[in-house]
């Protein structure tokens, strides 16, 4: 019974965990590339940035006349094309993101240069600056910012609280509604102080929107706002 | 404390029962020939597998048509009922049917396991494995379904590979954006292309490649029977998925179209229940509910500590599992004829589970107080029933 013995076990585990460290350092350096090999389009050395460099861009598309939008409540589909950085032999994969306009029966303000505040300040995120600050046409993606469906514009409230699961609005949003057959939710395009709120259902925020400019009679969508999975 | 485990591990890997069911021993009742069942499914579907990749082109543009190339064209026999016959369209069936059969496997044979008590000691190890089993199996089967390129398939894997994202959500690791990377590894980008559709096929067979080494080196070890079923039913079982493949040819739906949503969305079978649950509740808790469920699931064997191996021996986790079976069955038919009143259901439904939780727990109390009283009056050295003059 060698009361040394107890230390000396214990020293010998230090020495282990000493040399283990380096070890351990060298494993992770190893496999940290491979982890940026899994998705190769971030920056160097910025492996825990996963959005960077996944910036889709897209080409500026006249969507519609403004004839075709004149009256409140009128709507437009249209399909903006956007490119995804992908591991395609093009480096991107061209991806259509359906997008409605919708005409409201009263000008909101959409972007305020003083405070940087409103539906379109995401457009700083992507370096530019809305050049439309208040508007009663407002542009967003169909794609639901729930789990990715394409939702509809429904022109008459009735059929959102027949079709998509038994939603009564009150009557303030008694009006063309947009809803997701997948998993019901339902978006109020004109509220003024987010367009696109929430009203019923699991989405945690209002749909994207684009930013546009209105060149002559025509309505042109030159980004989308990014986020969500194409 | 190392040496506990290890012990803990060794004592229950010489218990293990995966595949052949020596542990029941009741060879002539079908609830338990589902060990060998498993094994045999998962191999037919292997096969058939490796088959299809002869044929398959894993390309967003070809995937649909070859598929429909396989199903039709591959091996022409003739044509009955109107379609035509194929070998490749047997092979894509037995594929198919094979796996769903797999899965049902997995799924009774786990509820033969709850009800049963089987996942008691020794059989916790062998619990978590057919846990892990199912998970891995339904991993398979929404990474090989999305290879079909059809409207379900794309929009299935979009909406499921959506449900991570929001993980960026959680307070302290969430902005380590963990959640979106999950997404990403998958999708190979931030949109469902051709990249996904490379990593999911290579996904779809990586998973049974490894999975059958490392059963093979459970065999080689343990030397146990690979399938321990006879003869008859082997036969009968290729039989019966011969004849389903050839009456109902698996189905190839429409060629995906990124720019429109069907409706309503639906998965295999096996998701809907959980495509239910998605409509219910904000996306954070579509993710991480799902996920409780299956831990909870695996440590079952560690938080119910009644004695008895009965069902009735242990009242309250049988509701439990009572109860998980009927949300299985009622959340699929709701999803199937598309009823979801989402201001409504939701309550409701909190408001059963709440309520007949509570009358198993309180059946739970009620029992082992009768089960103490029991004791009391059964054992002879009782004060109560002990005589006043002896």
């Amino acid at each position: 019974m060698d009361p040394q013995a107890p230390e000396l076990m214990a020293r010998r585990r230090f020495l282990k965990l000493v040399t283990a460290i380096p070890v351990l350092g060298a494993l992770v350096a190893v496999i940290s590339p491979l982890l940026r090999f899994l998705k190769p389009n971030v920056e160097k050395f910025k492996i825990y940035a996963p959005t960077t460099g996944d910036t889709p861009k897209g080409e500026p598309t006249a969507v519609a006349a403004l004839r075709e939008v004149a009256n409140p409540w009128d709507s437009k589909y249209f399909v903006f094309m956007q490119k995804y950085p992908q591991y395609t032999p093009e480096g991107f994969k061209a991806a259509n993101v359906p997008g409605v306009v919708v005409r409201l029966p009263y000008p909101i303000t959409l972007f305020d240069p003083a405070t940087g505040q409103g539906p379109l300040s995401w457009a700083k995120e992507i370096g530019k600056t809305p050049t439309v600050t208040q508007s009663d046409i407002i542009i967003f993606s169909r794609i639901c910012p729930h789990l990715g469906c394409i939702y509809n514009y429904v022109a008459n409230y009735k059929e959102v609280t027949a079709g998509y699961g038994g939603y009564v609005p009150p009557p303030e949003r008694q009006h063309a509604l947009m809803a997701c057959p997948c998993h019901l939710s339902i978006y109020d395009p004109a509220d003024r102080q987010t367009p696109g709120r929430v009203v019923s259902g699991p989405a945690p925020r209002p749909p994207r929107t684009f930013l546009f400019e209105v060149r002559g009679d025509q309505i042109v969508v030159t980004d989308v706002e990014p986020g969500g999975i194409a | 404390m190392g040496e506990k485990i290890l012990e803990w591990l060794r004592e229950r890997r010489q218990k293990l029962d995966l595949f052949d069911e020596t542990l029941v021993a009741h060879q002539d009742n079908p609830l338990y020939l589902m060990g060998p069942m498993l094994y045999y499914f998962w191999l037919v579907t292997v096969v058939t597998g490796v088959i299809l990749m002869l044929w398959y082109v894993p390309t967003t543009t070809e995937a649909y048509s070859s598929i429909e190339h396989i199903q039709n064209d591959v091996g022409r026999l003739g044509f009955l009922l109107g379609r035509p016959l194929a070998v490749g369209g047997l092979i894509r069936g037995l594929h198919k049917y094979g796996a769903d059969a797999l899965i049902t496997v997995i799924f009774l044979r786990i509820y033969r396991m709850y009800f049963l008590g089987e996942y008691k000691k020794p059989g916790e190890l062998s619990w978590m494995l057919a846990f892990t089993g199912l998970i891995l199996g339904m991993i398979s089967g929404i990474t090989g379904y999305l290879l079909i390129w059809n409207q379900r398939a794309f929009w299935a894997a979009k909406v499921v590979l959506t449900v991570p994202v929001y993980f960026d959500q959680l307070p302290l690791i969430g902005p380590l954006k963990f959640g979106s990377m999950i997404a990403f590894v998958f999708l190979g980008g931030p949109a469902v292309g051709q990249a996904t559709i490379t990593r999911f096929y290579a996904l779809h067979f990586g998973i049974s490649l490894v999975l059958l080494i490392l059963v093979e080196v459970l065999f080689f070890r343990t030397r146990r029977k690979r399938i321990n079923m006879s003869l008859s039913p082997v036969v009968v079982f290729l039989a019966m998925l011969l004849v389903i493949s050839i009456v109902l040819p698996a189905e190839s739906g429409r060629r995906a179209d990124p720019t429109r949503t069907p409706l309503p969305i639906l998965s295999d079978w096996y998701f809907l229940a959980l495509y239910q649950y998605v409509k219910y509740t904000p996306p954070l808790w579509a993710g991480l509910g799902p996920g409780l469920l299956i831990g909870l699931g695996m440590l079952v064997p560690f938080l119910d500590r009644s004695r008895g191996r009965r069902p009735l021996e242990r009242p309250f986790f049988t509701v439990v599992g009572a109860l998980a079976v009927l949300y299985f069955l009622a959340f699929t038919a709701l999803i199937l004829f598309n009823i979801a009143v989402i201001e409504r259901d939701p309550f409701i439904i909190m408001w059963i589970t709440l309520v007949v939780l509570s009358l198993g727990f309180l059946w739970e109390v009620q029992y082992r107080r009768a089960q103490k009283r029991a004791v009391a009056a059964a054992s002879p050295s009782s004060p109560a029933r002990a005589p006043a003059h002896g």
